[in-house]
């Protein structure tokens, strides 16, 4: 096991550690991995990441100012949309599309200096919790390649877990962010919905999702999203609120509210439940206080999540009819052709959840689903606000140990029972943090920690605490 | 909404008239992936004031809604729209047009079932042959994304007359508010629902002036009559009208309502309205046509003589600047909206084109002239107005009718001299008249006098003037 945080790599070059240097070690690292792990789906040109690393070198030599990520190598989850390199949401519908714009997100890393390695592997159009959805190749897990990393944004989990990227950009539905971080024992903050501007992510359920920033470590997270965070006028459901700055003070145990949810602690296998119990046992040791509640409604979470996320893929889908993007038709008749273009470029799950969210908006059906699927989701945001106003809520990340790579393939069910304790924040739009608390037989488990909106700073004070009690930060293989 | 400025949800601009196809279009407009929608608030604002002008109760904020159908001209396969259920929530719910029929001068009025908001899809550009038998079809994106009012009137309609008078009073209403420049391509279009006693409701499709609204539902009133007639029955279907053929035919069969998959588009937080509110309902207030039509007849003006200054509304506000300044109302509402205008028209000029009017102080001083009997009427009529027709720039001075200076000393000489002509006019002889107008214009050497005032200062001094 290996340890390196990219705040500690941004030191270094600012202290005078050439950039090229830098991109070469992690170019090693994508050398000795990607062909087993495959996280990325397109790569830059080693060369030209060598031309931006000399070319920051020598605005440094000549003391220019340099941005806030100066130098680091960040991937993008490949549903975000870049001009350098093709953006295809893991689908064969998108399959070389290069967007003519880059995501409000990219903007902003470019204009700190980041660079941008590739862009990472998903599960198609970020419906999946594995990355084996993916239309092109499934992506593995470096701790255990015959493991997935979790999903959607997988990619993005195994290319900081093998040390390929110094920070990631995921994208988080319904834990797509979190759960590959519990997995491969990096970090993923899902932000309060609207402190990241979602324009040029490829909509999967638009009223949940959140550009997330992944990283090995609590404070390197908080270093991404304050780069990424704030306002932006292209995106009408981003909050007026200025770009985040936090405080990297570690929280007291002593005087720390947590709340364990039952609803959202039970039910993980044994070796999840032990590693959870342990942290929470040793927080409350150190000093915190710790309150066991219930709240009955989020039995309810995981069916009104799928509703109301298959209910808007489906309409955000509507537009890949194989016209402005590569022809996937061959008809001459429009109709057809549209139909053709949809039956090659979709894969099962996405057809099935196109299927699904259109049977919950028809008219006669959509008030028992999509309507009714609001209102318990607005009781569910009701009652995780009440509690976060008092305290910070501790969940499980995952009931499950990473699976097998090709162990949930066949049933969408055991599948969609992944995000049972994710959704929850995506649902209430609260902000919600996941990072490793341990290995169970080599594999890593991780804990997730729930504050109330643009209660960031809560999660990265107490992700600092609970990182000096594990000693897990910057942890990637060897 | 052409005059909103730029598109319901990006900055590409409202009106794309005479722009080269797909290039007014942006990662917005055209759908791409990622892409968001972003409101223009002008948009909204002119949908309230229309909202207000029209009586509806507006809600404390509105909801855009997605409308799904596949399409070609619509990027997203879906059109962000308004709609009552699943939550959404229209800018407008019931209110009523209170519209002037014209030929019996009295006020009517329809009610409102709802306002929409929404977007304009593209448009689909066939190549020879047309719809039906054109191998290609290209899409134009440069319309896609266009703000547009759908207003749905409920079915107190009449007559194919009412509905005209009707179209044009709601455009004359979104024109003084600044919604739309109706004679624009494609300003608005119309769709009428016809249903004659004994049958059922048919939706005629692609009608694009007011006078086809009365004509395409003249025509599909005796269509539907003539089925029942003979026995038929009229099935529930929408139909397209043909303008050039004058006639509708069949689109498609409405066995059952189409699934929209209505749901409101999470991309688009509530509007509030309630900063909105105050300026809109000046807006509306200020901008009122039955209003301004009321004012023009207080002052005297014939209804039929207000009604053509409210329908251009550069007449209007040229005639209440007018009155403002002491113009006398009549006269000048009559240099104005019969005189002036037709010159317009007779020489082709946009009289919409407030640079086809000439300025507030031409009328007054053209209406103090006749009022002062310096010009008859007729001769500002005849000969001023045809010249400023031309160039209402020009310099006043040099179109009026010159005056002789010593037109009286003038007058007496041809008088004396032409003493047989006299006699024969004072025996009663009245083309001798024409004979004295003549000499005494070619006694002053000029030609641009006017021949009445001449006329009438002669039969003065002969005593017989009036």
């Amino acid at each position: 096991m290996k340890s390196r945080e990219a705040w500690q790599e941004l030191e270094k070059i600012r202290e005078g550690r050439d950039v090229v240097g830098h991109v070469e070690e992690v170019l090693a690292r994508v050398e000795k991995w990607e062909g087993e792990v495959k996280a990325y789906i397109s790569l830059e040109i080693p060369e030209l990441l060598r031309q931006r690393g000399e070319e920051l070198e020598r605005r440094l030599r000549k003391g220019e100012k340099v941005g806030k990520l100066a130098g680091l190598l960040v991937s993008v989850k490949d549903n975000i949309c870049t001009t350098a390199l093709p953006t295809t949401a893991g689908s064969r519908m998108l399959d070389g599309y290069v967007s003519p714009y880059n995501a409000t997100v990219v903007e902003r890393l470019l204009a700190e200096d980041a660079i941008v390695i590739g862009k990472t592997n998903l599960d198609e159009f970020a419906m999946g919790s594995t990355t084996e959805l993916s239309a092109f190749w499934p992506t593995r897990n470096p701790w255990d390649l015959t493991r997935v990393p979790g999903g959607s944004s997988g990619g993005s989990a195994s290319s900081l877990a093998y040390g390929g990227a110094d920070l990631s950009l995921g994208s988080d539905t319904g834990g797509s962010a979190r759960l590959p971080a519990a997995y491969t024992a990096t970090v993923g903050l899902k932000p309060t919905y609207g402190l990241v501007s979602r324009y040029g992510l490829i909509p999967y359920g638009n009223s949940l999702e959140q550009i997330s920033p992944m990283a090995r470590s609590v404070r390197d997270v908080a270093l991404l999203l304050e780069v990424i965070g704030g306002w932006d006028a292209r995106d009408a459901t981003s909050l007026r609120v200025g770009s985040p700055v936090f405080s990297l003070e570690p929280a007291e145990a002593r005087g720390q509210k947590i709340c364990l949810v039952k609803e959202m602690v039970e039910g993980a296998e044994e070796p999840v439940e032990k590693l959870f119990w342990n942290v929470v046992e040793k927080l409350s040791s150190e000093g915190a206080e710790l309150e066991e509640v219930r709240i009955p409604v989020l039995s309810k979470a995981l069916p009104t999540y799928y509703t109301i996320a298959f209910a808007e893929a489906a309409s955000n889908l509507a537009r890949y009819a194989g016209i402005f993007y590569p022809s996937k038709g061959s008809s001459g008749i429009w109709e057809e052709y549209v139909g053709e273009a949809r039956a090659k470029g979709f894969g099962r799950e996405v057809k099935r959840r196109i299927l699904m969210g259109v049977y919950a908006l028809s008219e006669g059906f959509r008030d028992e689903f999509y309507v009714a699927a609001t209102r318990v989701r607005r009781a569910i945001r009701d009652e995780v606000l009440k509690l976060t106003r008092r305290c910070i809520i501790a969940a499980q990340a995952s009931p499950i140990l990473p699976p097998r790579i090709g162990e949930r393939l066949d049933d969408p069910l055991k599948l969609y029972y992944m995000d049972m304790y994710t959704v929850v924040a995506n649902l209430a739009g609260v902000p919600a943090l996941v990072q490793p608390i341990g290995f169970s037989h080599g594999l890593p488990v991780g804990i997730q920690w729930i504050a109330g909106p643009l209660e960031e700073q809560k999660l990265i004070s107490l992700g600092l605490l609970v990182e000096s009690l594990t000693g897990l930060a910057g942890v990637m293989v060897d | 909404m052409t005059e909103a400025g730029s598109k319901l949800f990006c900055n590409c601009k409202a009106n794309y008239r005479g722009m080269e196809p797909n290039t007014n279009v942006c990662p917005v407009c055209i759908g791409l992936p990622g892409a968001l929608p972003v409101v223009n608030r002008k948009s909204v604002e002119l949908a309230l004031a229309a909202s207000l002008a029209f009586s509806c109760s507006t809600p404390e904020y509105i909801v855009f809604t997605r409308k799904h159908y596949f399409y070609p001209d619509l990027p997203k396969n879906y059109q962000i729209s308004m709609y009552e259920r699943a939550g959404g929530v229209p800018i407008c719910r019931g209110g009523r047009v209170r519209y002037l029929d014209i030929h019996a001068w009295e006020w009517k009025e329809c009610r409102l079932r709802r306002i929409n908001i929404e977007e304009d899809p593209g448009k689909t550009v066939y190549g020879e042959g047309g719809i039906l038998r054109s191998a290609e079809a290209y899409v134009d994106y440069n319309r896609s994304g266009v703000p547009l009012l759908e207003i749905i009137t409920e079915p107190d309609l009449g007559s194919a007359r009412e509905a005209r008078q009707l179209v044009e009073y709601v455009l004359l209403v979104l024109e003084y508010l600044g919604v739309t420049n109706p004679r624009l391509e494609g300003a608005f279009r119309v769709d009428a629902n016809v249903s004659v006693e004994g049958g059922e409701r048919v939706e005629v499709k692609n009608i694009g002036s007011t006078l086809d609204v009365e004509r395409a539902i003249n025509y599909e009133i005796m269509r539907q009559s003539a089925i029942l007639s003979s026995g038929g029955k009229v099935e529930r279907e929408t139909r397209h009208w043909d303008a050039e053929r004058g006639s509708t035919r069949p689109l498609r069969q409405k066995e059952q309502e189409e699934d929209y998959l209505y749901f409101p588009d999470p991309d688009l937080p509530p509007i509030f309205l309630r900063e909105m509110v105050d300026r809109a309902r000046s807006l509306a207030a200020l901008n009122d046509p039955s209003a301004l039509f009321a004012q023009v007849v207080e002052l005297g003006v014939s209804k039929e003589m207000a009604w053509s200054l409210v329908t251009t509304r550069p007449a209007l506000e040229l005639f209440l600047q007018s009155v403002k300044r002491g113009a006398d109302p009549q006269l000048s509402a009559r240099l104005i909206a019969v005189d002036y205008k037709g010159e317009l028209r007779e020489k082709n000029r946009d009289p919409y084109d407030p640079s086809s009017w000439p300025a507030t102080e031409y009328v007054t001083e053209l209406v103090r002239l006749v009022k002062e009997g310096v010009y008859t009427y007729d001769a500002v009529k005849g000969i001023v107005l045809p010249k400023l027709a031309e160039n209402p720039m020009v310099d006043l001075k040099s179109v009026l009718p010159q005056r002789a200076e010593n037109l009286d000393s003038i007058i007496d000489e041809v008088l004396k001299r032409e003493e047989r002509a006299v006699k024969d006019y004072l025996s009663g002889k009245a083309q001798a008249m024409n004979y004295l107008v003549g000499a005494v214009i070619k006694a002053t050497g000029k030609k641009a006098l006017d021949p009445r005032a001449i006329r009438e200062a002669i039969e003065k001094r002969l005593g017989r003037g009036s």
